[in-house]
């Protein structure tokens, strides 16, 4: 802990800090700002922001967890189904609350259409066996098109209706409309990097203020950062986002699901396709989702994932949304 | 967006400046230690720096997506029910459309059309707006744009015939040439945007994108020609979403030696030029082909043609057959003999 000093605060003010006995920032925690400042030589003001930073600093990180402590937690959270239960089932339920999800793909095989799935999903009642949550969507591509939505929401809307069975159920149908379902999405625009990396550093106040978001959708992450003549920078900010983004799902209990584009890498005379934003970007996320065609069948890969080994299932896009291909077993 | 805008303690300011950071985004793409390191800021002055160039960044907070919408749900018509219906009312405002297909498949037509279909009013499916069209291929062919004009109340006969009358088609298109890659930029980078700020138009057909690149690279500039595809996608992307405008761009195509498994079934063996670099900024991609048959509608024929969705947000894989007749592109419908 006493490292995270050189984080928080400022060289002077550590050495002063040092002369006194407090060695580790845990030392502080009881103390009062005019205490420090008499016992440090600090200024009032100097103090409180002492005091502050390491409150905010230390405090969240000196949380531990017992394994068996994060087991339960992680069965209490809920995975947020697809709609295919094949990809549920390759997936071991669906898409985690908590983790970082991404889904590459080339254009046109269903990147897109597989997050407005999700976010209608993330919102199906608790009583049907969802998350009952809300949904904060990030297009960078301008490709969220409310039609679309209303296509995706009514046949889920649809699809729930004709489950129900008890009072709860029928209830909880009162406030799962197409209309609540697009209340329930807040919408973001951004255009270009810069915009992204504001959103993001002002989204977890906004988390904060709505305690009921369990999905973060950035649709697409290539898109802004395609184009960049400075590689090393776009490295560091992408290093810095996917920092973030992991932050924002554990300390928020959000499924947080990212697309991104396919580039061709030329190795000699091969070529082949992999996902764009370089190696490192692909340590970023927990899962990754490979989408493609495979003549004309539409396949979902599952090629990187901390829990189960790699699985291939086949979907397809219908007007109603992202499902399995033989129609039979949606939810 | 200059730091002299934001409210910022005059310290905090100061400091920005020794830094030497100039745009307000610069602060966000430096990591908060950095910042603290460069401008020798305390932590919380950091943040608060931090948060007030993030506020004044972001376009707009995180809105309901019920409450927004408007401009954006707008769909610009084609002129004809049949190719509407397939496109669910016409092409989205905002957000780059792609129609590719050989030469005479009819791209160019379908164009011109949209051009003319703009300039209704929204409730008869137009923007209310003129053209711009940008021509690096061919002259642009301003007799069958006149022959297209004179047909206006054949093709819309939806459209009462005292508007159609008393709109001035041919004033408010307006036409570019561009014969290399560098004028188009800076007619895409200047002029457009002005046109587009003013409200005069809301249609941009850039025909073709094929052309310029493909002329101006040897094979192995391929490096090179990804990041001149690259800066003028995202150009036509900007303007898109800045002004909630459409943009359509017409391409060439290539045909397929290997099926390679990235662009799903096709229903040719083509499919549209520039490969996977131009097709990742595409937002709706469109393919005309021309068959093999002929339609009959009273005393004109037509080379039958299909208009196919290839990908789009918002619509099914699918496709319609369409004729091009005197009054312009239009979908077949029973009607119409095929010989």
């Amino acid at each position: 802990m006493y490292d995270s000093w050189r984080h928080v605060v400022k060289k002077r003010k550590k050495k002063k800090k040092s002369r006194p006995s407090a060695l580790f920032t845990s030392d502080l925690l009881h103390l009062h700002p005019p205490q420090l400042s008499q016992e440090a030589g600090l200024s009032q003001q100097e103090a409180l922001e002492v005091l502050q930073a390491v409150r905010s600093g230390g405090g969240g990180a000196s949380v531990s967890l017992t394994a068996l402590e994060l087991l339960q937690k992680e069965a209490e959270t809920r995975s947020i189904v697809t709609f295919s239960s094949r990809l549920d089932a390759a997936l071991s339920g669906g898409v985690p609350v908590g983790k970082t999800t991404e889904i590459c793909g080339t254009p046109g095989t269903g990147k897109t259409q597989l997050c407005l799935q999700l976010a209608v999903d993330v919102q199906v009642p608790q009583c049907f066996g969802g998350v009952g949550g809300q949904v904060v969507f990030i297009d960078t591509e301008g490709s969220f098109l409310r039609q679309r939505v209303t296509d995706v929401g009514g046949a889920a809307v649809r699809h729930c209706s004709l489950l129900v069975e008890d009072e709860e159920q029928r209830v909880a149908m009162t406030t799962f409309t197409v209309e609540d379902i697009l209340s329930n999405i807040f919408l973001v625009h951004c255009f270009d990097h810069v915009e992204l990396l504001a959103e993001l550093h002002l989204l977890p106040d906004f988390l904060s203020d709505h305690p009921r978001v369990r999905l973060l959708v950035i649709d697409s992450v290539a898109f802004p950062f395609r184009r960049f003549d400075d590689l090393s920078q776009r490295t560091r900010l992408l290093y810095g986002l996917a920092q973030q983004l992991s932050a924002i799902a554990t300390r928020h209990t959000v499924a947080v699901v990212i697309t991104n584009q396919m580039t061709t890498r030329v190795r000699g005379s091969q070529s082949q396709l992999v996902p764009a934003l370089g190696d490192s970007w692909g340590h970023a996320s927990n899962i990754r989702l490979l989408l493609q065609w495979s003549g004309s069948q539409r396949l979902a890969t599952v090629v990187k994932s901390p829990s189960h080994a790699d699985a291939t299932v086949q979907y397809q896009i219908s007007s109603d949304g992202f499902r399995d291909t033989d129609q039979s077993g949606a939810g | 967006m200059k730091w002299d805008q934001l409210e910022l303690d005059p310290r905090i300011r100061a400091a920005v400046r020794r830094a030497e950071l100039r745009r307000v985004g610069d602060v966000l793409c430096v990591s908060a230690l950095d910042l603290q390191r460069s401008t020798g800021l305390s932590h919380s002055d950091v943040q608060h720096l931090l948060a007030t160039a993030a506020g004044a960044c972001r376009r707009h907070p995180p809105v309901p997506a019920v409450l927004c919408g408007g401009q954006r749900e707008l769909r610009l018509t084609v002129g004809c029910p049949v190719l509407d219906g397939l496109l669910r009312g016409g092409l989205p405002v905002g957000g780059v459309t792609e129609l590719s297909g050989e030469s005479g498949a009819g791209k160019t037509q379908l164009a011109l059309q949209l051009c003319l279909c703009v300039q209704y009013p929204t409730q008869h499916g137009g923007l209310d707006a003129g053209a711009v069209y940008i021509c690096t291929e061919d002259p642009f062919p301003v007799r069958r744009l006149q022959q297209l004009i004179r047909e206006q109340s054949c093709l819309r006969s939806d459209v009462p015939p005292s508007l159609i009358s008393s709109l001035q088609f041919s004033d408010h298109v307006y036409i570019e040439h561009t014969a290399d890659l560098d004028s188009l930029q800076v007619c895409l980078s200047r002029r457009v945007p002005l046109l587009l700020a003013r409200g005069l138009v809301r249609l941009v057909v850039v025909d073709s994108v094929a052309a310029l690149f493909r002329s101006e690279f040897q094979a192995d500039d391929w490096l090179e020609r990804n990041k001149r595809l690259l800066t003028f996608s995202s150009i036509l992307h900007h303007l898109s979403q800045e002004f909630t405008t459409t943009v359509l761009c017409i391409n060439q195509v290539t045909d397929v030696f290997s099926r390679s498994d990235s662009s799903g079934p096709l229903s040719s063996n083509m499919s549209p030029a520039l490969g996977l670099a131009w097709s990742n900024q595409v937002m709706v991609r469109l393919m005309m082909r021309r068959l093999q048959r002929t339609v009959v509608r009273g005393d004109q024929s037509s080379a039958l043609r299909r208009l196919e969705v290839v990908f789009a947000p918002h619509l099914a894989r699918d496709g319609r057959d369409a004729a091009v007749w005197r009054e312009g592109v239009g979908g077949v419908c029973s009607s119409d003999t095929e010989t």
